[in-house]
Formats: C-alpha cells, sequence, structure tokens
C-alpha cells in the first residue's frame, strides 16, 4: 500500500436551479461530474503532479486529498486513514489535518489582510497545540521565517507589505508550521513571475529533501511540472487519461490530449 | 497613532474642508452635550430652579418681571433655551447612539451568519430584512414602539421609555448593516486564507470570528455614521410625534414640538434654535458619514 | 529597413504623490517596424503596461507623461485627438469581459464600432463584421450570439476582432493570453501572427512568458524598472543574451528537457525594486554578480543599440 492512495474518487457538483425554479420551468437536474472514478498513488517522499486544462477538476482533487471537500465516492486514504471515515476519532482526525497542509495559487488571497505574519504563522501551531509556551512559539514562528527565506523582522508586518513572491513563501511556512508530511500545492507559482516562480519552485524543493515532504503538485504549466515531478497524471474533464513519469511523458506521450498539450506549450528553444 | 498622522486616510482628510467643517461641527456639539452641566447656566430638568415667570422671554431680552436675560430666551416654562438644547442633545446623542450601537450589533451579527452559513438560515434572515425594507423605518420603529409599551407594565413604562425609544429605532435600522456584511461575508468566505484556517480544524464560530469578522467591518463605519443621523432624526420624529421621550426630559424633538405650539403666536425661537441644532448635527454628519465612503471607498466615487 | 511606423523617444512617465515624484518609465526609446510583432517583456511592475497606455493615450492622473515623444507615421501622437488614435491603434487586453459589454450580441458591438470608424451603411457594417468573425476564426453565423456564450478562448477572438474592426496601423494586446490555457494560447497566438502576415499589422505583444515572446515576436525588448535593458532581434536576444537581467530571465524559465528534470532551476536573487526607491546606477546591480563600482553610481546608456549594461563598454567582452 502507498503512503496516498486515492481510489475511484468521484465528486458531482448539482448546478440545477432551486426545485422551484424547476417545478416552474420544467427543468431538468443538471449535474456535472468534476472528477470522474480517478485512481493514482504517491509514493513517501515524492511528487505527484497533476496536469489539466482549466475546470479539468484539478483543485477539486486537491481539495478532497486535503479532506475539504467530502468526495460523492471513491476515497483518499492517506497513511491508512481516512478524512471521510465516520469512525474516526478526534485525535486521530487532528493528527490527519496536521499531516497534511495546502498552499493556494492566490499570493493575495491566501494570508488573512489583518493578521500580522507572526499570528499568521503561529495559527497552526497553535490550534494543534504543539508548543504551549508562548516564548518558544515565537522561536519557532522565526525558525520557519528563516526556512522560508524571510526574517525575524518579518514578524510584525502585515501581508501587503510584501511582494507575491515573498507572500507564498508565508504561505510555505504557514503550511510548514504544522510539521505536515504531505503538502497540497494548487498552482503555487501561477501568479508569479519566471524569476520568482524559480526563487519558490527551488525552495519547495529543498524543503521537500530537507523534511522528506511528499507532494501533490498541481499546475498547467508542463515545463514547470518536468521540473517539479516523479509522476504526472493528465486528466481531461475530470478523467485521468494518462499516466506516466517524465521522461516516459514528454519523450513518448501516449494520449491525444497529452500530445496537444506538449504541442502547445511555448518553448524557449523552439525558435 | 503617528502611523494615523502620516496615512493617505489623514491626507485626504486634512484637503476636504467639507470633510474638516463637519468634523469640527459634530465634535464641538459632542463636547458641548457632554459637558453641558458645565456649559448650561441652568439646569433645565431641576424642577426647583425654574421660575414660571421667566416664560417666553425673547432671546436677548430682559424679562420685565425677573429681570433675568437668556441667551437664546426662555419655553413657555420659562427654561432657559439654551440650557435645555445642551440637555436636550445629550438625550437625542445618547438615543442615537446606542441605538446605532444596537442596530450595528445586530446587523453585523445576523450578516455574517446569513452570508457564512448560507441555505435556509440565509434565506430566513435576508427575506425578513426585505420584508422590513418596504416599510419606512419611522414606522417599523414606531410599531415596535406601540408594542412594547403595550407589552411592559405601567409602572415602569416611564423609566423604560428610553430604553424602548432605542430599541425601536435600533430594531428598525439593522438592515443596511445586514446587507452590507453578508456582502462582504460571500466574497471573503470563498478566500483561499479561510481554507487554510479549515485545514488545521477551526470550527465554524473561530473562522467567523476570528478571520472573516475583521474582513468585513470596515463599510460598517460608514453605514454606521450615516445611520447615527438617521437614528438622531428618527428620534426627533418620534419625540415630535409625541411617542419618544417624556417632556420633562425633552430631546431635541422634543422642544421642536413644543416650539412648534408657539410658532404661531410669535415666540419662534422656542423652534428655530432646537431645529437649526439638530439640523445642524444631522447635516454634518451626514457630509461627514458621504466623505468617509468616498474615501474608504475609491470604486463608489 | 523602411520607415518605423511607431517611434518612441526618450519616453518618460512619472508619478505624482504628494511631495514626491517617482517615475513608473524611464527615458525608454523603441522602434516599431510595419508588420512586425514587438515583445515587451519584463516583472511585473516593470512598466510594460505603462508603456502601452502611454502609447494609448491612456495615462491618467496622478500618472504623467513628463518627457519624450512618441510619433506614428512621423506625426506626434502626444496630443493628438482620441478619434485619430483610435482609428490607427487598437488595444486588446488580458480580461476578454472587459472589454465586451454583456448585454449587447457581439454583432451589435462590431457594427457599432465599425460604423463609429468608416461612413458605411448598417447592412455594409454588418458584413464587414462577420468577414471580421470568420477571420478570426469564429463561425460568422454566431454573429447575433452574446458574449456569454462563448468560451473564453473565443471571447479573446471576439475582442481581437473588434481591435480589428477600425482597420488599425497598430496593435497593442496586453497579456492576451494570461488568462487562457496553453492550448487556447497557442491559438490566440498563431492568430495574431497570422494577422500580422496577412494584414500587415504591427503588434506590440506585451507579457512575462519567456516562451511566447519566443514564439510570437520578431524582435523583444526587455524592460526592468521602467528601463528598457536590452532589446533585438528576438532569436538572438535568448540565445545570446547581453544583459545579465535578460540571461537570468531566460535560465530561470523552466523548459521541457529530459536533462533538467528534477534539476533545481537557475534563480535570479531578490526582487525588482519598488519605483519609489529605484537604486543608483543601473537599476539592477544589487541582483547582479557582475556588477562592479561604476554600475552603482552611473546609469549605462544603450550599447551597441542593444542593452544597457556596462559589462557591454569594453569590446569583445560578453556574457
Ligand atoms: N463548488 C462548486 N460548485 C459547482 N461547481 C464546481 C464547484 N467547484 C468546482 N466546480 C466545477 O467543477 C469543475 C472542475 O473545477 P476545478 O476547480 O477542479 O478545476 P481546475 O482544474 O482546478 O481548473 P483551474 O485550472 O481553472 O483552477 C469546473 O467545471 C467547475 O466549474
Ligand atoms: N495608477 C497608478 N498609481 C500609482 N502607481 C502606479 C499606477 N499604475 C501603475 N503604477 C506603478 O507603475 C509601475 C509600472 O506598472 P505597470 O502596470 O506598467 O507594470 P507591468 O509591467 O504592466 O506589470 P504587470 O505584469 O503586473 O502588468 C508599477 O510599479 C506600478 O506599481
Ligand atoms: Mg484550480
Ligand atoms: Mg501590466
Amino acid at each position: 500500500m502507498s503512503f496516498i492512495n486515492v481510489d475511484q474518487l468521484t465528486r458531482l457538483f448539482d448546478l440545477s436551479e432551486p426545485w422551484i425554479v424547476r417545478a416552474i420551468t420544467g427543468q431538468k437536474k443538471r449535474i456535472l461530474t468534476a472528477v470522474d472514478c480517478v485512481n493514482f498513488q504517491i509514493e513517501k517522499g515524492e511528487t505527484y503532479a497533476l496536469v489539466g486544462e482549466s475546470g479539468s477538476g484539478k483543485s477539486t482533487i486537491a481539495k478532497m486529498v486535503a479532506g475539504i471537500l467530502v468526495p460523492t465516492s471513491g476515497s483518499v486514504i492517506i497513511d491508512s486513514k481516512d478524512f471521510n471515515d465516520a469512525k474516526l476519532d478526534k485525535t486521530s482526525m487532528n493528527a490527519l489535518r496536521r499531516k497534511t497542509q495546502m498552499v493556494f495559487q492566490s499570493p493575495y488571497a491566501s494570508l488573512n489582510p489583518r493578521w500580522k505574519i507572526g499570528s499568521i504563522i503561529n495559527e497552526p501551531i497553535k490550534a494543534f497545540g504543539l508548543i504551549e509556551n508562548e516564548n518558544s512559539q515565537h522561536i519557532r514562528v522565526i525558525e520557519l521565517l528563516e526556512q522560508v527565506g524571510l526574517s525575524e523582522r518579518d514578524i510584525g508586518k502585515y501581508p501587503h507589505e510584501f511582494s507575491g513572491g515573498q507572500r507564498q513563501r508565508i504561505s510555505i511556512a504557514r503550511a510548514l508550521a504544522s510539521e505536515p508530511e504531505i503538502i497540497i500545492c494548487d498552482e503555487p507559482t501561477s501568479s508569479l513571475d519566471v524569476s520568482v516562480q524559480a526563487q519558490v519552485l527551488n525552495l519547495l524543493k529543498d524543503l521537500q529533501k530537507n523534511f522528506s515532504l511528499t507532494y501533490l503538485f498541481i499546475s498547467h504549466d508542463l515545463a514547470v511540472i518536468s521540473t517539479m515531478a516523479n509522476n504526472i497524471g493528465v486528466l481531461k474533464e475530470g478523467v485521468l487519461v494518462e499516466e506516466a513519469t517524465p521522461k516516459d511523458l514528454f519523450c513518448k506521450p501516449q494520449h491525444d490530449y497529452t500530445k496537444m498539450l506538449l504541442a502547445a506549450v511555448p518553448n524557449l528553444q523552439n525558435n | 497613532m503617528e502611523r494615523f498622522f502620516r496615512s493617505d486616510f489623514f491626507y485626504h482628510f486634512c484637503h476636504a474642508p467639507v470633510a474638516i467643517v463637519s468634523f469640527i461641527t459634530i465634535i464641538l456639539i459632542i463636547l458641548s452635550a457632554i459637558f453641558a452641566n458645565l456649559i448650561a447656566p441652568t439646569n433645565p430638568f431641576d424642577p426647583s430652579s425654574l421660575n414660571l415667570m421667566n416664560g417666553f422671554t425673547p432671546p436677548l431680552e430682559t424679562n420685565e418681571f425677573t429681570g433675568e436675560s437668556f441667551l437664546l430666551g426662555t419655553d413657555d416654562q420659562g427654561r432657559d433655551l439654551f440650557s435645555t438644547i445642551l440637555y436636550g442633545l445629550r438625550i437625542s446623542l445618547f438615543v442615537g447612539l446606542m441605538a446605532v450601537f444596537l442596530a450595528m450589533v445586530m446587523g453585523v451579527l445576523l450578516g455574517l451568519i446569513a452570508g457564512f452559513l448560507g441555505g435556509w438560515i440565509d434565506s430566513i434572515i435576508m427575506r425578513f430584512a426585505d420584508i422590513q425594507m418596504t416599510f419606512p423605518s419611522i414606522l417599523v420603529a414606531m410599531l415596535i414602539y406601540g408594542v412594547a409599551r403595550g407589552i411592559l407594565p405601567p409602572e415602569v413604562r416611564y423609566e423604560m421609555s428610553i430604553v424602548v425609544l432605542i430599541i425601536s429605532i435600533g430594531l428598525s435600522e439593522w438592515v443596511p448593516f445586514a446587507r452590507t456584511v453578508r456582502g462582504s461575508t460571500l466574497v471573503e468566505k470563498e478566500k483561499e486564507y479561510v481554507t487554510a484556517a479549515k485545514m488545521i480544524g477551526l470550527n465554524r464560530q473561530q473562522i467567523m470570528v476570528r478571520h472573516i469578522l475583521p474582513n468585513v467591518l470596515s463599510p460598517v463605519l460608514v453605514i454606521a455614521t450615516i445611520t447615527f443621523a438617521l437614528a438622531i432624526i428618527a428620534e426627533a420624529t418620534l419625540s415630535f410625534l409625541g411617542v419618544g421621550v417624556p417632556t420633562t426630559k425633552p430631546s431635541l424633538g422634543t422642544l421642536i414640538r413644543i416650539g412648534q405650539d408657539f410658532l404661531f403666536s410669535g415666540e419662534w425661537w422656542i423652534l428655530l434654535f432646537p431645529a437649526i441644532t439638530l439640523l445642524a448635527l444631522a447635516l454634518s454628519i451626514n457630509l461627514f458619514g458621504d466623505w468617509l465612503r468616498d474615501t474608504l471607498n475609491p470604486k463608489l466615487k | 529597413m523602411d520607415e518605423p511606423l511607431l517611434e518612441i523617444k526618450d519616453l518618460s512617465v512619472s508619478l505624482k504623490k504628494r511631495n514626491t515624484i517617482s517615475v513608473a518609465v524611464d527615458c525608454l526609446s523603441l522602434n516599431l517596424y510595419p508588420s512586425e510583432i514587438l515583445g515587451l517583456v519584463g516583472e511585473s511592475g516593470a512598466g510594460k503596461s505603462m508603456t502601452g497606455s502611454a502609447i494609448l493615450g491612456l495615462i491618467e492622473s496622478p500618472l504623467y507623461i513628463s518627457a519624450g515623444t512618441i510619433t506614428l507615421h512621423g506625426q506626434s501622437i502626444v496630443e493628438a485627438p482620441e478619434h485619430i488614435r483610435g482609428s490607427k491603434i487598437s488595444m486588446i487586453f488580458q480580461d476578454p469581459l472587459v472589454s465586451l459589454n454583456p448585454l449587447k450580441t457581439i454583432g451589435e458591438q462590431l457594427v457599432k464600432t465599425i460604423k463609429t470608424h468608416f461612413n458605411i451603411s448598417k447592412a455594409e457594417a454588418l458584413e464587414r463584421g462577420k468577414r471580421l468573425l470568420s477571420d478570426v476564426g469564429i463561425d460568422p453565423e454566431r454573429i447575433d450570439a452574446y458574449p456569454h456564450t462563448f468560451s473564453g478562448g473565443m471571447r479573446q477572438r471576439v475582442v481581437i476582432a473588434l481591435a480589428l474592426a477600425p482597420d488599425p496601423d497598430l496593435i497593442i494586446a496586453d497579456e492576451p493570453t494570461t488568462a487562457l490555457d496553453v492550448s487556447v494560447q497557442a491559438q490566440i497566438l498563431n492568430l495574431l501572427k497570422r494577422l500580422c502576415i496577412e494584414r500587415g499589422t504591427s503588434i506590440i505583444l506585451i507579457t512575462h512568458d519567456m516562451g511566447v515572446i519566443s514564439e510570437t515576436t520578431d524582435r523583444v525588448a526587455v524592460l526592468y524598472s521602467g528601463r528598457l535593458v536590452e532589446i533585438g532581434e528576438t532569436s538572438d536576444v535568448l540565445q545570446h543574451p547581453k544583459h545579465p537581467y535578460t540571461a537570468g530571465l531566460v535560465a530561470s524559465t523552466p523548459n521541457i528537457d529530459p536533462h533538467s528534470f528534477h534539476k533545481k532551476l537557475f534563480q535570479i536573487p531578490g526582487t525588482m525594486p519598488d519605483i519609489n526607491d529605484v537604486p543608483n546606477g543601473c537599476a539592477f546591480h544589487p541582483r547582479c554578480e557582475h556588477a562592479s563600482n561604476i554600475c552603482q553610481t552611473q546609469k549605462p546608456p544603450l550599447f551597441n543599440a542593444r542593452a544597457s549594461c556596462w559589462l557591454l563598454e569594453t569590446p569583445g567582452e560578453t556574457l
């Protein structure tokens, strides 16, 4: 059994109008299958990347793996535990939450604008009761800031005083605060410039090595994925159409959709 | 504090004459109401200091019986109008402030809950708000006032009249707060920092109070300012209609009603001075509120 | 080469706030030739959009053009009335929804735009609108559809059709594909290239994606902190960058290359300075590994009409 097992994962969304409106206008129910029977495994310490066009269901999968969206059917089993297991008691639930953290796409919306950086990073430490003593909490926050390349001076600042790349670093520090084993990165660099993107991707790689983290890495940029992933899953309209290692995927793509995606990537060397 | 003086907000304030004038007027009026007992020459609420012989003395003229003279004249019972206005302001401002506070707490709370929880709770709260909005708020206030008076036993009716007034005005003004807060909550709850809070296992109350509430409050200040003016006018209207505070402790509205009785018999000052005070107060609060809205919310311009 | 279509000379755009003046675009000079695609690339805040706005005359207070000239066909357009600009220069924005009116069919919007620029009948305008739609690869039969019935990529095509309606000499496309998927992006970029060849329209393509620059443009101008740091033939600039910043941008762009899987990317240390505290000398010197004393004190001029870097002062020395 792998570290993370995604088994027959399916999620439907009900897009229909309220029943009153349907009764009056005679419309049928409209159900969208956002994720359709997706299976994949992730080994500990590895990076699994999901790629696909907008609306292909990448974020929906990420949310289900993170335990904040309930699957319609199928399961996500992390280290032989399941977020949606009714028998899971409170302590194991908390332990599971602590283990899985997330880094988001928008550097602007992912940090509460009214909170200071210190409190943002300290929140998971407090919520999981990892460190009780306030002084030790402070020291831990500084340590986390330094791990992502920021410094003690930044503790008292507000998010708007930072650039996009720095904010992503703060997001990463917050995710690291609960000492997780898995970090789900949902397009962490899509809104960053190339130079800043390189900094953030390298940081993620260093952290993976130092803390043997497991990543579920989501992006629509195949070039970014090629530098990050051990395994790649290609999603199309909620279905996993191809799964391969970077070498196989980029050198011998099997599915037409993958070939189309590859052909569309603007490449520096093509010129 | 130093940050405030260097902020853009303070800079804009210093370059907006309307804002400065209205702000100073508001502060002056509030200060004179707070320190009414030090400024006012007499205490109009103390029956022993009244002399009926002083009744209907015009402004700045000497009363022919007692030889006393009054800055703004006296009313029918010989109360010094200047003092009465200062003390009346106290009541008007107090009622207004408390009513706004009540409306704000209620509106913010209900808006936050409606926006965050959604579903049928949201429908119930907002449909109720819609229905209430179809009636003029003064009518709602009068309705609540009437019901409350009917419920209360007669012994306490008199003491409770100010509390009843505050509650009825407060309950009639919560809707704009709730609507705005609900709108911002709907936007905020989709943001990723809320998801991050869910990821560390915070419950709904914690997310609402710690994360969303601080981010939906900024428009509330603006609405509070504008509602404050509305509440003061509502109080004046209710008192003018005779359903507000008792005449022994007159507010601005009560004074205007009293003055109205004497307008056509030539004692114009009894109406004019309280009316001017009310106008100046409501107008400056409104102007300041408008400026505040434009400054804090450049998109609305 | 022929006469330039557009000439920008020493353009500066400044920002006045309270008592401080900061410079958003600093002494920028560029030429654009007919039927050429020029890329404008740089990090966020480098002044790319601002340069586009200056050409379109869209600079608004507190920003203002503090120096320089912009000429189109040899005529100054800094003070030209709006309709002259409007019929010769069009703009395509990042978000197609901003430029489309959701309440009107695309036909109505096309006809209105065509009729404001040409004195023709409604039927003729409609005919022209249909031709434009088929030019950008949309079925002309859908002319009576509303914008929301199109997908993101199709909306961007409609916006391009609208931009083509006045038959402009120049199109400024400000990140036209940033909001789109790679596959749709490839279609839109191909469309722009085709239009440039078929109609002889010049295009200024603003983007921060080096891949897009490489695949689409003939020449590229690299901006940093509001200054032009390098300009030249695209393939030459990307393969043999002369400015350390361009070199860094190219090296930090991830590429699909079997030899670099799992390797770390090159990274430029630090971030671009805020326009309120641009360092003295070369704005890039705090992040540059080649920086010497002169870089900290004197602004480098554009050497060899190519790059502003003191390294180029001594001939023969390259990166
Ligand atoms: N809460 C929701 N209610 C209804 N539909 C939803 C919801 N969340 C997602 N969807 C739909 O599910 C589909 C997949 O969405 P998802 O966000 O997973 O896409 P994505 O691959 O992350 O795309 P992007 O690259 O744009 O982020 C989309 O069609 C979307 O409209
Ligand atoms: N209205 C404004 N007021 C003040 N500063 C502004 C204004 N508009 C732009 N700026 C500043 O001018 C500089 C250049 O902005 P510009 O929009 O041209 O950048 P850009 O290169 O287009 O970046 P992006 O890739 O983010 O679109 C930035 O530092 C920006 O902060
Ligand atoms: Mg997504
Ligand atoms: Mg821009």
